[in-house]
């Protein structure tokens, strides 16, 4: 062990190798692998400052003992391997140390085409009853001999060549039926649809030609803030595509609230309407042109949205949506034909959306709901939804409860100065520097910074708190004497990128407004969530899995998610995140129609709580304004996390933080 | 055979923090004695459950400037006192007062606008005057308060004085002319636990010791939301009790503040008959605010009339008996 | 012990039904859990279920009721320690004694007093429960004659005072069927009390002199003896060892249901004081802690009226968000020019935009609208502070008559319904004024102009 050559050490010293520069170095027993190496000139990343927070410090211990302190960044796996966090490792006697050289690490993985990942999320026989139905003909032109009319002959064709007895027709496919027979001499695809287990077919399309080897539909997440399509090949159940956007409607306002109030005043409703209509129709334009997909050819869509974004997409009133006793029009609104709604794919095309609950928690939740198969599990399960509004459901096979509260739109990135939606140019992670306050972030795309996204937001939050640059209670503490904190015109603001650094040359900061808008929808979640658990007289210790759905982006940075108190103190292996279940419901139920029924079990089985009914909202709400949490008990990690770094700031400037 | 009846005892975790007002000479003051108040390691006055070390005390309240506005009632009871501190404060002495509440309301912009080397003169003066341990009291406009405690807390160095009111909005300089000068702090939050807790951390995360934190969950009086300060500071108590240390401050009510801004205190004329003999409603509307909150957990009563002060104080005496 | 809403939920037929009313089992199982509801009204319950569900629904604190007809007052059946956790849900009776060996006029004086002794608060009449008689000349005719005399003055519930059975059965009966309080079955006593309780169904008022062993085991032998209505005197020999004793039985029945301390209490401050005011101070300190009928020795409108004001606030709902009166509300003494704000009528808000308004200095008006005790976003959020809402309260409320100009400062955060505000309030002008109210001085200050 003590071969390690060079010369003769002195007793208690222990001679670290770096690899691969090969410095060495002779230091005590007992050094912080992070000092050995930067005595050595080895340079080790340490975003964080050296916290144990960032988990970039990681360096291989190829050889030799050191004493690790516990990270949540390390797997044992990791730990077995020899990976260490040089901040929080010792030496205790010679080693070899593999650090990565830095512009490696400064390579930020490829982003990953985010269809490719989709996959069906639950289980369900998609194959055993289609709801889109195929079907090639080769029909014999009409004669004198045979005059039989053109709809009487492509059924005869129907039942002979497929076996399709009862079809029932619709005006504007016979109004098409006489050019789409001849444009290719009497090669016809046609397309029927398939209610349920009912044997009668409705023929949606007629097409010229074989067009029998694809068939599509399109499933569609209408988001409050950003609307989402999947392209989906009905023939593999794959999603093909995906494209988002923000929802159109937003320049009518940020909120349900205000959409409603919006629709209230003129052809608002209309307008609405037509805006988000109009969000769709360029979604599908995208994606038709990049996956040469003919939009006609699309032949079902399910969409999925709160209750007033399924009731202004379909125009209907959503005025009692918003007052006392809030009742929707429907929950469960009927299959209407997408040119009744100006959707630009096959005119006949049916259009299902989810049903909801009530006004508060609609089909987007049901879509979660059946998703995240919870409504299967035996296990106690919290799925929070975290979006414009956030919308919880706890529970299990046995039973369902579900509240939203009114979270704003700060987490999809909207409401606050530089946020952004999560696309290529967002910040998605960030890094504060504790004893220097200096951020290192993460961008999408590898690309110059424009803004923040959702998840960028959560991890500047905690980073900002538990860095120190603002207090528990979300205030920027001016005196810290970097430049990075500033008073500017919307008041104090600490800068996360300099203008030099970012696509646009503008400063992206945030302002102690942005961080109360982030405080204020963490803690309506949270305390969301504690009601709904305590109303079932339940504690959160008794939830055995916790599913997060929404607006973050590609992920949710659980650790910091739990430093900010949007999520409870908890096991990170209690946590999933489903991404955005919505739509993954609205593609599940497109490719399977028999989850259409379980859909409307799922809508009768959830019990809503009325959060505003009682005052235990109020009570959670304000000791949720805080960071983590009012009760700190209720959060041992992050109170063991700012002991540590307290004590580690006092070790390094041998003063006290304050 | 006989049923028989446990104690039912209520084991806690924690117990009120003591804090100490006022500075003797040993200790760098100039006090004639200090007072300690919180240490109870269980609810109000349950002696058969925990150790109540130190009884609940009184402080009354004085002002730098003749309170015109105050009830006839209170008024008259003082007498010519009022238009003098140090007269005033020499009789709170007289009646008994546990601890002198100064209320700078001369630095005021509406009463005054005294300037702080003003205030510094008072205060000075009141600490010469009276060798009990003193509340100071800014006159509530936030910049004003900041102005002038800062510079009564520098002349009161050592006097270990408590200094309000510091709320969530407004704290960090009153916290940090505390801790240069030794001094206790009063955290206020407007009936709310979470708030008040929130504010007791800020606080606290400023290096200002537990142990020189006083919370004002604010009074509501008697028919003026008495109820929700009962319910706020019993949750405080059971908090406190339960081991949380961040409200675990003893806790000072302003009884009087609000007690005589109550219309029963205030108004003679046009009243229901039933509401009863106007010089003595004031003084029970006084009484029965401070003794209700005494039960929920106060231990400091600020006070405003001689008589009330000897009501509360033969509750007290009963209570902790 | 009370049922949570899943315990109850899972001895409900699970089916969704809806026939109860509600839209699931589990909402309906909430429901009863926070008794909003009747078990009757969902008719799949098994009679298994049904068994399971009235036994744990079983007060731990038995309520008792007190007099007969519609004067009658109930108390017990309270559930929690402390208001907050729940409610105090029955308030005490308070009532005063007279004493038999008091000249007539003088009884008929205090009984017309307190009969007649009504004041309203925040728009509720609340008034004195009853009479108790003492038989002080321990002299069993002049007792029930002095009972007679009260009787025949008032139908407010009476509380008979008497150690002496003969007494008291001369008492109740004439009393008649008024089912006055029996005051008190002692270990002496108590078989003939009891009997008494039974023949004229009358509650019983249990006091033993041994502390709360000696009470449990008494009350304990009288339910054995059938009598079941019974209320305790739990007091001792000082005001803090009756407070304690207060605490400790409501701690048995809640904490440990301990059935022989599970009913309401009675006490008389009287005995703890020396004089009139000491006696309002241990009044209300009973009042506070748990006490169910409180006997005062004295009526004196001016040490009434606040007791009554404070069983009122300790008795409130806390459930209920904490809310201030809508109204136009005064800062300094505010002109015809002076500006005029609207905010919501919950009263953290309100504490904190009057607190700013009267840091500014500036004489301020401030109209509160009724939003049912939500903040100005939530109120928002929920419909109950809209444009219709505000434009409501302005004109109800007179205020027009009271400024010169026609300018109206709304909330920051409600800026985008200006517009609704103006199409609701013709003639008005509606200003935004700032989100956050640390900045309403500013704006006072520097922002605000009448035109
Ligand atoms: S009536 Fe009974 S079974 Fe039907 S929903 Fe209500 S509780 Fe369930």
């Amino acid at each position: 062990m003590s071969d390690l050559g060079v010369k003769a050490k002195r007793d208690g010293q222990c001679i670290i190798v770096f690899k691969p520069s090969g410095k060495i170095i002779e230091v005590e027993q007992g050094t912080l692998l992070l000092d050995a190496a930067r005595r050595a000139g080895v340079e080790v990343i340490t975003p964080c400052g050296g916290f144990g927070r960032c988990g970039r410090c990681k360096v291989q211990v190829e050889m030799g003992e050191v004493a690790r302190r516990q990270s949540a960044h390390l797997t044992q796996a990791e730990i077995d391997k020899g990976s260490a966090l040089a901040c929080m490792t010792v030496v205790k006697g010679d080693a070899i140390v593999y650090v990565e050289p830095k512009e490696k690490v400064k390579l930020a993985p490829p982003l990953e085409t985010a269809a490719e990942k989709i996959a069906l999320p639950i289980a369900c026989e998609w194959q055993r009853n289609p709801r889109i139905r195929k079907y090639y003909l080769e029909v014999e032109p009409p004669t004198l001999a045979d005059a039989t009319n053109d709809l009487d002959r492509l059924r005869r064709e129907l039942k002979l060549q497929h076996g399709v007895e009862k079809v029932s027709v619709s005006l504007p496919v016979v109004k098409n039926l006489a050019t789409a027979l001849r444009q290719d001499g009497w090669k016809v695809t046609t397309a029927l649809e398939y209610d349920g287990d009912d044997q009668q077919a409705r023929l949606i399309g007629v097409l010229s030609g074989d067009r029998s080897s694809t068939s599509w539909g399109v499933a569609v997440d209408i988001g409050t803030t950003t609307v989402v399509v999947y392209l989906v090949d009905l023939l593999t159940s794959k999603v093909v595509d995906a494209a988002t956007a923000y929802n159109g409607q937003i320049n009518a306002g940020d909120d349900v609230i205000s959409r409603i109030i919006y629709s209230q005043r003129g052809d608002g409703l209309a307008q609405l309407q037509g805006m988000v209509v109009k969000t769709i129709n360029d979604l599908l334009i995208e994606l038709g042109g990049r996956n040469r997909v003919k939009l006609p050819e699309i032949n079902e869509m399910v969409v999925a949205g709160n209750t007033t974004m399924t009731h202004l997409f379909l125009g209907i009133n959503a005025k009692y949506i918003r007052e006392e006793p809030y009742v929707p029009v429907t929950t469960h609104p009927p299959v209407v034909r997408a040119a009744e709604l100006g959707v630009r794919i096959n005119h006949e095309a049916g259009v299902y959306a989810f049903p909801s609950v009530g006004s508060y928690v609609g089909g987007d939740i049901v879509a979660g709901v059946l998703s995240s198969a919870m409504f299967q599990t035996d296990k106690l399960t919290l799925f929070i939804d975290v979006g414009t509004n956030g919308e919880i459901v706890l529970g299990s096979a046995d039973w369902l409860m579900t509240c939203a509260c009114s979270a704003g739109p700060a987490f999809e990135g909207a409401g606050v100065r530089d946020g952004m939606r999560a696309i290529p140019g967002a910040i998605e992670e960030i890094w504060i520097n504790t004893e220097s306050f200096e951020p290192t972030y993460r961008v999408m795309g590898n690309l110059p910074p424009q803004g923040i996204c959702g998840s960028g937001l959560l991890s500047a939050l905690a980073e900002l708190f538990v860095s120190g640059v603002i207090d528990k209670g979300g205030r920027i503490r001016r005196e810290l004497g970097t430049p990075r904190v500033r008073v500017g015109e919307h008041g104090a603001e600490y800068v996360v990128a300099w203008a030099s650094e970012t696509q646009d040359e503008h400063d992206i900061v945030l302002t102690e407004a942005d961080i109360n808008n982030l405080i204020r929808a963490k803690a309506a979640i949270y305390a969301g969530f504690s009601v709904l658990v305590n109303s079932v007289g339940l504690t959160m210790a008794d939830v055995e899995q916790i599913y997060i759905a929404g607006g973050f982006g590609r992920h949710i940075n659980i650790e910091k998610a739990i430093q900010i108190g949007l999520l409870p103190d908890m096991p990170w292996d209690r946590f999933k995140y489903l991404g955005n279940t919505s739509a993954l419901g609205a593609y599940t139920a497109l490719v399977c129609q028999d989850m259409r029924s379980v859909a409307d079990e799922i809508a009768a089985k959830m019990t809503y709580l009325e959060l505003s009914a009682d005052n235990s909202f109020m009570n959670e709400y304000t000791s949720a304004l805080f960071l983590p949490h009012t009760d700190m008990t209720a959060f041992p990690t992050v109170a063991d996390l700012l002991e540590n770094t307290r004590e580690k700031l006092v070790l390094t400037r041998g003063s006290s933080v304050v | 055979m006989p049923v028989t009846v446990q104690t039912p005892v209520e084991k806690w975790n924690g117990a009120v923090r003591e804090v100490t007002l006022g500075a003797t000479k040993a200790d760098g003051g100039t006090r004639g004695r200090t007072v300690t108040v919180g240490g109870s390691a269980t609810l109000p006055f349950l002696h058969f459950e925990g150790a109540i070390p130190n009884r609940p005390v009184i402080a009354i309240q004085v002002q730098d400037i003749d309170p015109l506005d105050w009830s006839p009632t209170l008024r008259s009871a003082w007498g010519d006192v009022t238009k003098d501190v140090l007269k005033w404060a020499a009789k709170a002495v007289d009646l008994g007062a546990d601890i002198i509440a100064l209320n700078l309301r001369s630095a005021h912009p509406d009463s005054g606008n005294r300037g702080p080397e003003e205030i510094a003169e008072t205060v000075k003066s009141v600490l010469g005057a009276v060798d009990l341990p003193l509340i100071i009291y800014g006159p509530g406009v936030p910049e004003k308060d900041n102005e002038v405690l800062v510079r009564a807390a520098e002349v009161a160095a050592g006097e270990r004085v408590a200094i309000g009111l510091c709320e969530q909005n407004n704290y960090r300089t009153i916290v940090a002319a505390c801790l240069a000068n030794g001094h206790v702090a009063i955290a206020r939050a407007p009936i709310d636990v979470n708030i008040q807790k929130q504010i007791n951390i800020l606080m606290s995360d400023m290096g200002l010791p537990l142990d020189r934190i006083l919370m004002d969950p604010t009074t509501g009086a008697l028919g003026y939301g008495l109820e929700y300060s009962f319910s706020v500071m019993e949750r405080l108590r059971l908090s406190a009790l339960q081991g949380d240390g961040m409200t675990q401050m003893p806790t000072i009510c302003t009884i009087g503040d609000e007690a005589w801004r109550a219309k029963e205190a205030k108004v003679s004329q046009g009243v229901p008959e039933v509401w009863g003999d106007f010089a003595k409603r004031g003084v029970v509307w006084e009484t029965i605010t401070a003794t209700t909150l005494l039960n929920a957990g106060a231990d400091i009563l600020v006070l405003r009339h001689p008589q009330a002060v000897e009501n509360v104080r033969k509750a007290i005496d009963q209570l902790i008996a | 012990m009370a049922l949570s809403g899943l315990e109850i939920y899972k001895l409900l037929p699970k089916t969704n039904c809806k026939e109860c009313g509600q839209p699931t089992c589990l909402a309906f199982a909430m429901k009863l859990a926070a008794k909003g509801a009747e078990l009757s009204a969902c008719p799949h319950v098994s009679e298994e279920s049904k068994a399971a569900l009235e036994s744990a629904g079983a007060p731990p604190i038995r309520l008792v009721a007190i007099g007969s007809g519609d004067q009658k007052f109930e108390v017990g059946n309270e559930t929690v320690m402390y208001r907050h956790e729940k409610t105090f849900y029955h308030q005490p009776g308070i009532l005063v004694r007279v004493k038999d060996t008091q000249a007539a006029d003088a009884v008929v004086v205090t009984v017309q007093q307190v009969q007649n002794y009504s004041v309203e608060r925040v728009g509720i009449n609340i008034t004195l429960n009853g009479i108790a008689v003492e038989n002080a000349s321990g002299n069993a005719q002049t007792f029930a004659k002095c009972v007679e005399l009260v009787r025949s003055k008032t139908d407010m519930p009476l509380v008979l005072m008497s150690q002496d059975p003969a007494a008291m059965e001369a008492a109740l009966a004439a009393a008649g069927d008024s089912q006055p309080l029996i005051y008190s079955a002692t270990a002496e006593n108590w078989e003939a009390m009891a009997g008494l309780a039974k023949k004229f169904k009358a509650p019983l008022a249990v006091y033993a002199a041994d502390g709360l062993g000696g009470l449990a085991n008494l009350t304990d032998q009288i339910t054995k003896a059938g009598v079941a209505d019974l209320v305790l005197d739990p007091s001792a020999a000082n005001v803090n060892s009756t407070l304690a004793s207060l605490v400790q039985v409501r701690r048995h029945a809640l904490r440990k249901n301990f059935r022989p301390l599970g009913y309401p209490v009675i006490t008389f401050p009287s005995r703890l004081a020396s004089t009139t005011e000491e006696e309002t101070v241990i009044a209300a300190q009973h009042i506070a802690r748990y006490s169910g009928v409180v006997v005062l020795d004295n009526f004196d409108p001016t040490l009434i009226y606040p007791l009554l004001t404070l069983r009122q606030n300790i008795y409130t709902d806390p459930q209920k968000p904490i809310q201030v009166k809508p109204d136009i509300y005064t800062f300094g003494d505010p002109g015809d020019k002076s500006p005029l704000l609207i905010t919501t009528n919950f009263s953290l808000t309100y504490f904190t935009v009057a607190g700013e308004i009267e840091a500014s200095g500036i004489p301020t008006w401030l109209l509160i609208a009724d939003s049912e005790g939500m903040s100005v976003l939530t109120a928002w959020a929920a419909g109950k502070f809209d444009a219709e809402k505000i434009a409501k309260t302005v004109k109800t409320s007179g205020i027009a008559d009271k400024i010169g100009h026609r300018k109206l400062v709304l909330p920051g955060f409600v800026a985008g319904m200006s517009g609704e505000v103006e199409e609701e309030l013709p003639g008005w002008k509606i200003a935004v004024g700032p989100r956050e109210a640390v900045d309403i001085s500013p704006y006072l200050k520097g922002v605000w102009s009448p035109d």
